[in-house]
């Protein structure tokens, strides 16, 4: 019941005009201060939606989650948050959208300002500043929303797909920069993601979930030390561990008959 | 962004774009002036170019004078049908209540054959430019509440999220995220209205006036004065496309400030 992520039984169900949706039944899982921990599960099986419980912008049928200590129960504002698309506001250069929180929470903007800067050097927007996103590339614009997310100094960063609309090359250096970004910065990050081998390049944890209703089947430990290269990759244990990941994955792709039974009565 | 193509291409496509047009409409023009002629058509029943020529230089000031009274009225009722519309659509977006309430009747009202309320307005309202204009505005705001509400909704579910979890309040969102998005729909509704305000002032003055264009129509129309009356259309069109310049502009200086200077 410790973990500065503490999920804990959690369940949601939506509840639209025509039916009930159970998206996710009784997760559980922590994950410690500093920790990355990335989210495997098939498609609409409730990543997002638990995600969102943890941001505090959606919230629960039953069950705790808490973040550093205390109850998430509505939108908590120390939080980082990066989605598939990069939700920049197309008239607002790099710098103006990565200070949007801090505009929106009416902090400082002088000292944020000088973060900003940082953060813009640090993922190699140097001079990109006064673009406008519609000047960047896909890649680009995901930097630009890592720098957004982190502005304001969170204490957890929620990540959905934040690479999936990306091609294969810029994918891996969006890993490569996210790995330094949290070896410098050290947030406490949950990441959602389609990818095997990016969930394990990136993470110390690896969590999959089945398919709807959501419940957490694995926990897997990422074994590998920080600073990681690419050359991780390479490793006999990465590809072991990743093969280890696919079997949970297909397994859980293809229920039983009594799974089947119980899902269509 | 690319200023070796533009370079390149200036010369040849602007002439096209020139020339081309301008040769149709002489041709146009030409085969009316033909046909007229041929035919022996009285300038009374259709004039032809020339005839309208002949009429222009006696009545250009008598012109001007009305073109400038239809003109204001309808830059008037432009200009209120945009804030009427952009006030609509903002009540319609941010209340739910409010538009559950309005919004079915809004849709049902636009149903409603509005030309037909036209004489109402000049019993109601007298032979004062006040009649016009109301009329104007019924006429023209729908279009711009329409597109602002559509463009109130253009931000997507994630970048409202990311505004919730910023902590940003329902006014901040607005102000910060869904008036910029909706910008360019306002505009496009906006260029809808410049059309509509210019038609709705001068179907008032056709109906009961004691200036403007509209009232000079149908004042050379029961003279027989055709040619005078294609003539002031002719100042319709001219003064039509000056009220629809306004919102383009300003959609050119907005699309400026999106997308940036150097984009
Ligand atoms: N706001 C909502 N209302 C109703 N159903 C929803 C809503 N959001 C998600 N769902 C449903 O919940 C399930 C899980 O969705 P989601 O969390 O987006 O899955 P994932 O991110 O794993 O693909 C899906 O079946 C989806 O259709
Ligand atoms: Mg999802």
């Amino acid at each position: 019941m410790s973990g500065f992520i503490s999920v804990d039984t959690v369940r949601k169900i939506y509840r639209t005009r025509k039916d009930t949706i159970e998206a996710v039944s009784g997760a559980s899982f922590n994950v410690e201060q500093g920790e990355f921990v990335s989210i495997l599960g098939p498609s609409g099986c409730g990543k997002s939606t638990l995600l969102m419980m943890c941001a505090g912008l959606e919230g629960l049928t039953s069950g705790h989650i808490n973040v550093a200590g205390t109850k998430v129960e509505g939108p908590r504002q120390s939080v980082g948050i990066m989605f598939q698309d990069n939700t920049l506001l197309p008239w607002k250069t790099v710098l103006e959208n990565i200070l949007f929180p801090v505009r929106i929470q009416k902090k400082p903007m002088e000292h944020y300002r000088a973060r900003a800067e940082e953060l813009i050097e640090m993922v190699g927007l140097r001079g990109f500043a006064d673009k406008k996103p519609h000047q960047l590339s896909g890649g680009m614009k995901q930097r630009v929303s890592i720098c957004r997310a982190l502005v304001t100094d969170p204490d957890i960063l929620l990540m959905d797909e934040p690479f999936s609309a990306l091609d294969a090359m810029t994918r891996d250096e969006m890993n490569d920069a996210l790995l330094d970004i949290s070896d410098r910065y050290k947030k406490t990050s949950l990441f959602v993601t389609h990818s095997i081998r990016e969930a394990v390049y990136l993470s110390d944890r690896v969590l999959v979930m089945t398919r709807r209703p959501a419940t957490v089947v694995a926990d897997i430990r990422i074994p590998f030390q920080r600073p990681r290269g690419r050359d991780v990759g390479d490793t006999a244990k990465f590809n072991e561990i990743c093969a280890h990941l696919r079997g949970l994955i297909e397994h859980e792709r293809t229920p039983g008959w009594t799974g089947q039974m119980a899902r269509a009565g | 962004m690319s200023p070796d193509r533009m370079k390149a291409g200036w010369l040849p496509e602007n002439v096209y774009a020139v020339v081309l047009p301008s040769l149709a409409a002489i041709m146009v023009v030409g085969g009316w002036q033909y046909a007229v002629t041929s035919f022996q058509i009285s300038p009374v029943i259709f004039p032809a170019p020339l005839d309208m020529a002949m009429a222009a230089p006696g009545i250009i000031g008598d012109l001007f004078h009305h073109a400038g009274i239809t003109g204001g009225e309808a830059l008037l009722a432009f200009v209120l049908s945009c804030l009427i519309g952009v006030a609509l659509a903002l009540m319609l977006t941010v209340s739910d209540a409010v538009f559950e309430a309005f919004y079915p009747n809004l849709v049902v009202f636009q149903i409603v054959p509005k030309i037909a309320l036209a004489p109402m307005f000049t019993f109601w309202l007298g032979i004062a430019s006040t009649s016009r204009i109301s009329y104007a505005i019924l006429i023209s705001f729908f279009p711009v509440m329409l597109s602002t509400m559509s463009g109130l909704k253009r931000a997507d579910a994630n970048t409202l999220r990311l505004c919730r979890s910023v902590g940003a309040s329902k006014w901040q969102t607005l102000l910060h995220v869904q008036i910029p998005y909706a910008l360019p729909y306002f505009f496009s509704g906006a260029k809808v209205a410049a059309t509509m305000a210019t038609i709705g002032v001068v179907t008032g003055e056709l109906i009961s006036a004691n200036a403007g264009l509209g009232f000079y129509i149908i004042r050379a129309q029961s003279l027989g004065q055709t040619p005078k009356v294609f003539c002031a259309i002719v100042a319709l069109c001219v003064l039509g496309l000056l009220v629809y310049i306004l919102p383009v502009r300003a959609e050119a200086m907005a699309r400026r400030w999106w997308r940036g200077g150097n984009g």
